[in-house]
């Protein structure tokens, strides 16, 4: 419940069209019609739509809250005190945001379109126009999911895990290195990547409540204002009109998607050290990674998707969250085209099976220090089938990165077949 | 109705919340005074049919795992019996704006929440299909199977994802993080298996059983809403409670309890229509 005011000064806000301009037009946020389509075939029976007025009156809501790619707001509810200012500071947006501008000495702004909107999409959406020819697709933000990571499944990940991927890119993946920029244009980048986050969640949040609003508005302003006749709105208006704010913008956005992102309310998990005959000298080495193997056949059950031999050809056929997120809609069979044509004419990218990494090849994409490793193993990778490993200690945990370190230099054709899943190295 | 307009027009909204939903004089909750809420829920019309389980796709060694008495089991999405009462229907007080709730919580919950929940594998099913746990709860994830499962939890706010080696158990305790409605409990590796679960600090939940018939115990006494949910159908608007009507988009009901006493819903009967798209 709330604790705090809410000011919604900020609210006021103007929506202004700007026509007849001789430049082109400047670009807009894409709206979720993926969403938009899954919700009406969830919620409504047979040819039946949703009221194309919501897609309008959803729209004016983000605009208010967030403003658009040329002038980005960020809705900080709670005014000047509003923590979600260690979030997201406006200058950052205002510095990613917007045309490609430079020449001046010192200002260079743009940064978003500049870098990343080609492949990520100037709404964020892993829609730009490259992003049909890169597999992996790039990442659509809207989700609010992160595969590499400090933090557990479901915690935003740090701005340092961020700027990580920045700096480093994603190797094996169309996402290059953006270690020349300077890094306060880098920290300008993470928190924009941050903003379309929030607000791409926040609009698929919106979109799934319309099925529940038996065709009334999201938040109807008319119930808030004095009639034609000067006439006071009645008490139940103004109480319906409250109940419609802190329903949509209390409740949604204000105490469900942004303290997520506040550091308080985030867990970073810690990397215990490696144990000594992780080391390649050590004398026991070779033991420590026989072992990790074990695991990786019994208590581990990595082989179940990474397959017998570690190449990523056990359990196929499953998609990552993103592709889930659609396909899992009544009637689509992510194998069959004409089942999810409609969706793919709303700007849904064709379904791909998610692959479990090869590890034959020593190319990791969430970065190749043992530690990264340990992270992915420990924690599970978000987005995708892998889990976490709870049922390993630390200790075991660093054995199987020892073995899958190992694995780019194992003789396939000269390997000895582990039991899988046996009783006697089960129970070990 | 008028939606907002994209165009010309230029809204003002100054608006504080106000801080009154914690007021403790809002309203008076009885001191030391419980009574209980019970009900019986059936469904009217055809109850649908249920198809087999889609094993596709299962390793050879996990599809024998998988099958019950040597057959492929059938979906348990909507579970009836021949008396056509319906399991997995979460009654659950409401917790929105403007609904009161209730400022402590009877002493015996504290308890229940140190006892860790159990949630199973049992021939590539979670068992049981539909659980409750308090915000902080401690569960047992246990993996009868002889096969690797991982046990994939997504709700609005949680997510976790620990993987269960075979003939073994993991302890998972969740976040303190409140759900309004239950979230999936899958394994990626067999993907028909799905569980359901409501994660909340709320006590006053319950989940109907196999004759459809729940019981929430020491609720204090006073007025509070309750709606009632199922994965397929939703909020449940058209159940048809006597002397109650389900009102608004989250389908509430307010129930009055008083100090020793136990309201009794009755039977509450839900059109089969509701599973219908």
């Amino acid at each position: 419940m709330f604790s705090k005011p809410l000011h919604f000064a900020l609210l006021l806000a103007g929506l202004i069209v700007v026509a007849g301009c001789e430049k082109s037009p400047p670009p807009n946020f894409r709206f979720n019609s993926v969403e938009w389509l899954k919700q009406e075939r969830l919620h409504l029976s047979g040819d039946d739509k949703f009221d194309e007025g919501y897609k309008q009156e959803i729209g004016s809501i983000l605009t208010t809250l967030f403003g658009t790619p040329d002038e980005p707001k960020f809705p900080y509810l709670l005014g000047e005190d509003d923590p979600a200012h260690d979030v997201i500071g406006l200058d950052n947006l205002k510095l990613a945001a917007g045309a490609v501008k430079s020449g001046i000495e010192g200002e260079h702004q743009g940064l978003y379109r500049e870098h990343c909107a080609h492949c990520h999409g100037v709404t964020g959406d892993g829609a730009g126009p490259t992003a049909e020819v890169l597999n992996p697709y790039p990442r659509d933000f809207r989700l609010s999911k992160y595969k590499f990571k400090s933090t557990p499944l479901r915690q935003p990940p740090t701005d340092h895990d961020l700027m990580t991927i920045l700096e480093n890119g994603i190797p094996g993946t169309a996402m290059p290195s953006f270690r020349t920029l300077p890094k306060e244009e880098l920290q300008a980048l993470v928190e924009y990547v941050k903003y379309l986050t929030i607000r791409g969640q926040y609009e698929r949040y919106l979109i799934s409540e319309i099925a529940n609003l038996d065709g009334g508005s999201i938040i109807d302003l008319s119930l808030k204002s004095e009639t034609k006749d000067g006439e006071k709105p009645s008490d139940d208006d103004v109480e319906e009109f409250e109940d419609q704010m802190y329903t949509f913008i209390g409740e949604g956005l204000q105490e469900g998607i942004i303290p997520r992102w506040l550091k308080p309310d985030r867990k970073v998990s810690k990397v215990p050290p490696a144990p000594e005959m992780f080391d390649l000298a050590h004398a026991s080495h070779e033991d420590f990674v026989l072992q990790g193997r074990e695991l990786f056949f019994s208590k581990g059950n990595c082989m179940q998707c990474h397959g017998q031999t570690g190449a990523g050809d056990g359990q196929l056929g499953n998609f990552d969250d993103w592709t889930n997120d659609w396909i899992k809609t009544a009637n689509v069979d992510p194998f069959d085209p004409e089942t999810y044509a409609d969706f793919i004419a709303v700007g849904a990218l064709p379904p791909r099976p998610i692959m479990p990494r090869n590890l034959h090849l020593p190319v990791y994409r969430g970065g190749d220090h043992p530690d990264d490793i340990y992270l992915r193993v420990a924690n599970g990778i978000e987005g995708t089938p892998m889990p976490a490993s709870s049922a390993l200690t630390s200790d075991e945990i660093w054995k199987i990165v020892a073995y899958v370190k190992s694995l780019p230099f194992e003789n396939l054709s000269d390997r000895v077949e582990l039991p899988v899943n046996d009783e006697a190295i089960s129970n070990r | 109705m008028k939606r907002i307009t994209l165009g010309t027009f230029i809204f003002g909204i100054a608006i504080a919340f106000m801080a009154s939903t914690n007021d403790s004089t809002a309203f008076a909750q009885d001191e030391g005074a419980w009574g209980h809420l019970t009900g019986q829920i059936v469904i009217s019309g055809d109850a649908p049919k249920n198809a087999p389980e889609n094993l596709e796709g299962a390793a050879e060694k996990d599809r024998a795992a998988c099958l019950v008495d040597g057959k492929i089991p059938l979906d348990d999405g909507i579970v009836v019996n021949d008396k056509k009462q319906l399991r997995d229907v979460y009654v659950i007080m409401y917790e929105g704006r403007g609904a009161e709730v209730p400022e402590k919580f009877h002493p015996s919950y504290d308890e229940k929440k140190k006892v860790k929940l159990t949630l199973d594998n049992v021939n590539c099913r979670f068992v049981p299909k539909a659980v409750f746990v308090r915000a902080g709860q401690t569960m047992i994830l246990k993996n009868s199977d002889n096969v690797g499962h991982n046990c994939h939890i997504t709700t609005f706010k949680q997510e976790h994802n620990p993987n269960i080696p075979p003939n073994k158990e993991v302890e998972l305790q969740v976040d303190d993080a409140s759900d309004k409605v239950p979230g999936e409990v899958r394994c990626d590796i067999h993907k028909w298996m799905d569980s359901l679960i409501l994660i909340r600090d709320n006590p006053y939940v319950a989940i109907s059983d196999e004759t459809g018939a729940f019981r929430i115990e020491n609720i204090p006494a006073g007025t509070w809403q309750f709606h009632f949910w199922h994965k397929k159908a939703g909020y449940l608007d058209t159940l048809e409670i006597e002397g109650y009507e389900p009102e608004g988009r989250k389908a509430v009901i307010e129930v009055k309890i008083e100090n020793g006493k136990t309201l009794d819903l009755g039977t509450l009967t839900l059109p089969a229509a509701a599973f219908e798209d």
